[in-house]
């Protein structure tokens, strides 16, 4: 093992490639269904992603709208010229023998991804995006001599994604990662479901003692935020050791073995691909217009960063901001409670990762109508704010309220309306203090925590309606404290 | 220019192509004959031109030649797999990739 102290003489460098799934209906070049989660093999595809000798690409508008999305989630705008190139590989899953993809000109060039990291914002520099066709499927059966092929996936839009090699640890990989998904999740340019491979992430690792770059191995295809800064932690520490035991690096392609969490060798820079790029003339060129990018900006939704700002400013704590920037429509929704009111606001959003969220979990509630509740919550948190509800008595009528119910109603009939008239809490007040003169002794010789029990005896003559803070006012006014 | 025999069992492997020796030796003097007649272009001055990779005249229009996005039908995997010599359960069937 390397001690920490040569670890630190080392600094390691790397830049992230991510494979997005655009969310389009039909794939990149073809009237074929982008969706064969569901589909028997080889279903979902037609002439074009088959490779049909004459079968001609036609460019998908939705791609390029969205594509055109993601460069404001990269905080760039498109390029108003961009075109396709053909990238020459045979390999099974690839019938063509030849991927169409942008080399020369990309749809993005440019842009960033602010990251926060131990508490300092950083921003990792994005140097392309391009529009791309996925490859098929393959799977290699146990024991056979043979691979099997399904092309459902074949033609599939992906935007790739390339930032500057500008991270430096596991951390801000893992960072960069996860604020990369965020962003194109709230652009809405992908469905961003990881666990469906919407998003895969190829990690260019190097480690150096000087200022000149070490040589670098990519591994490729990790499809969670954990893999990526697991993956990034393994390279970093492996390629230490080979240089430390006097080795070097090889250049090449490695994968990832998340049951072993270690990296392993796929191919070496000696049978790596000379692609061939040439112009891809079955395609034209995109032109963007300056009327096009102006309307999609207009459209354009706000961005977690944002959103946290204004989080922010009613005060609540990071952890729970993360939990609302998770969902898009929840954080959504807290920022128009936001715009209501602060006190409020801060009611509702502790109900929305506490209480709802679990209501949500049990099927008992589904987010839309949550949202579409919130007159019902305003008047619940209303209710708590006035003293008329106790929290409890709230968090009792949450599922009522969102399936559209009077809150002030259901309060009555479930007999939680707290009694906050204080000429009605003093009359049980005097009742109670005539009763347990022990008690009220205790609490006058300084005994203070006898002043529970006095509590609690106010709110058992009140059958729990009391609000038990006036209450307890009211009984130290009585006892002259 | 003669291609030497590396760059043609070069150009076969990325071609996936087997070649005998007689066929190396038989490409390298057919591949430089063509690229000798293609680098004639390569005396014409074209330093101000924007190079033209298209001459459909589809592009710098008010509208980019795209289609909207849609699903229509498809030809059957019954159909498709026609054309592979062999499949398995609606996969087709290759050589092993990986080991």
């Amino acid at each position: 093992m390397i001690n920490q102290a040569i670890k630190n003489l080392y600094t390691a460098t790397i830049g992230i490639e991510c494979h997005v799934q655009l969310k389009t209906k039909s794939k990149l070049f073809a009237s074929e269904t982008n969706d064969s989660r569901n589909l028997d093999p080889n279903t979902a595809v037609g002439h074009v992603s088959f490779g049909m000798p004459g079968a001609l690409p036609v460019l998908n508008e939705k791609a390029v709208e969205l594509a055109a999305r993601a460069a404001f989630a990269l905080n760039t705008i498109p390029q108003k010229f961009s075109k396709f190139d053909r990238k020459h590989y045979f390999y099974p899953d690839l019938p063509k023998g030849y991927q169409i993809s942008q080399f020369e000109e990309p749809i993005i060039l440019g842009g960033y991804i602010a990251i926060e990291i131990n508490g300092e914002s950083k921003r990792i520099g994005i140097t392309r995006a391009h529009m791309e066709e996925d490859a098929g499927k393959s799977t290699h059966p146990e024991g056979q001599d043979y691979s099997l092929v399904d092309l459902n996936r074949a033609g599939t839009p992906l935007l790739e994604i390339v930032s500057e090699p500008e991270i430096h640890s596991a951390a801000e990989a893992r960072a960069f990662a996860k604020a990369l998904y965020l962003q194109m999740k709230y652009a809405d340019v992908s469905e961003a479901d990881l666990y469906n491979g919407n998003m895969r992430f190829d990690v260019n690792v190097s480690v150096s003692k000087t200022d000149t770059l070490g040589t670098r191995t990519e591994t490729k295809n990790l499809n969670s935020f954990k893999a990526v800064e697991k993956a990034v932690e393994y390279e970093i520490a492996r390629q230490i050791e080979v240089l430390e035991s006097g080795d070097d690096i090889v250049q090449e392609t490695r994968g990832w073995d998340d049951a072993k969490q270690r990296t392993f060798s796929q191919r070496t820079k000696e049978d790596a691909h000379d692609y061939r790029y040439m112009p891809e003339p079955d395609v034209p060129p995109i032109v963007i217009t300056d009327e096009y990018i102006a309307e999609i900006q207009s459209a354009f939704p706000t961005m977690p960063g944002e959103l946290r700002v204004k989080l922010q400013s009613i005060g609540l704590q990071a952890a729970q901001i993360e939990t609302l920037i998770e969902e898009p429509i929840l954080s959504q929704f807290a920022v128009t409670l936001v715009d209501e009111d602060a006190v409020k606001a801060r009611t509702i959003i502790n109900w929305l990762t506490g209480e709802i969220t679990k209501l949500v979990i049990d099927s008992k509630a589904t987010w839309k109508e949550v949202i579409s509740a919130k007159a019902q919550l305003l008047q619940l948190a209303t209710m708590v704010a006035e003293n008329k509800l106790s929290s409890t008595g709230a968090k009792e009528l949450l599922a009522d309220a969102i399936a559209g119910k009077n809150p002030e109603e259901v309060a009555k009939e479930k007999n939680l309306l707290q009694v906050s008239d204080e000429g009605e809490i003093e009359k049980i007040v005097s009742e109670v203090l005539a009763d347990n003169e022990k008690a009220a002794n205790d609490v006058k010789s300084g005994e203070v925590k006898a002043i529970s029990f006095l509590v609690g005896q106010v709110m058992a003559k009140s059958k729990g309606q009391a609000n038990p803070g006036l209450a307890q006012q009211i009984i130290k006014k009585h006892l002259g404290l | 220019m003669k291609l030497t025999r590396e760059d043609v069992l070069k150009l076969a492997r990325l071609s996936r192509l087997h070649l005998t020796d007689d066929e190396v030796a038989m490409y390298q003097n057919d591949i430089s004959a063509i690229i000798d007649y293609i680098t004639q272009l390569d005396g014409v001055d074209v330093s101000g031109l924007t190079p033209t990779y298209q001459v459909t005249g589809l592009t710098s229009q008010d509208k980019n030649a795209t289609r909207n996005d849609e699903i229509l039908p498809q030809v059957s995997q019954e159909e498709l797999l026609k054309n592979v010599p062999k499949t398995e359960g609606g996969q087709i069937k290759v050589k092993r990739m990986i080991g």
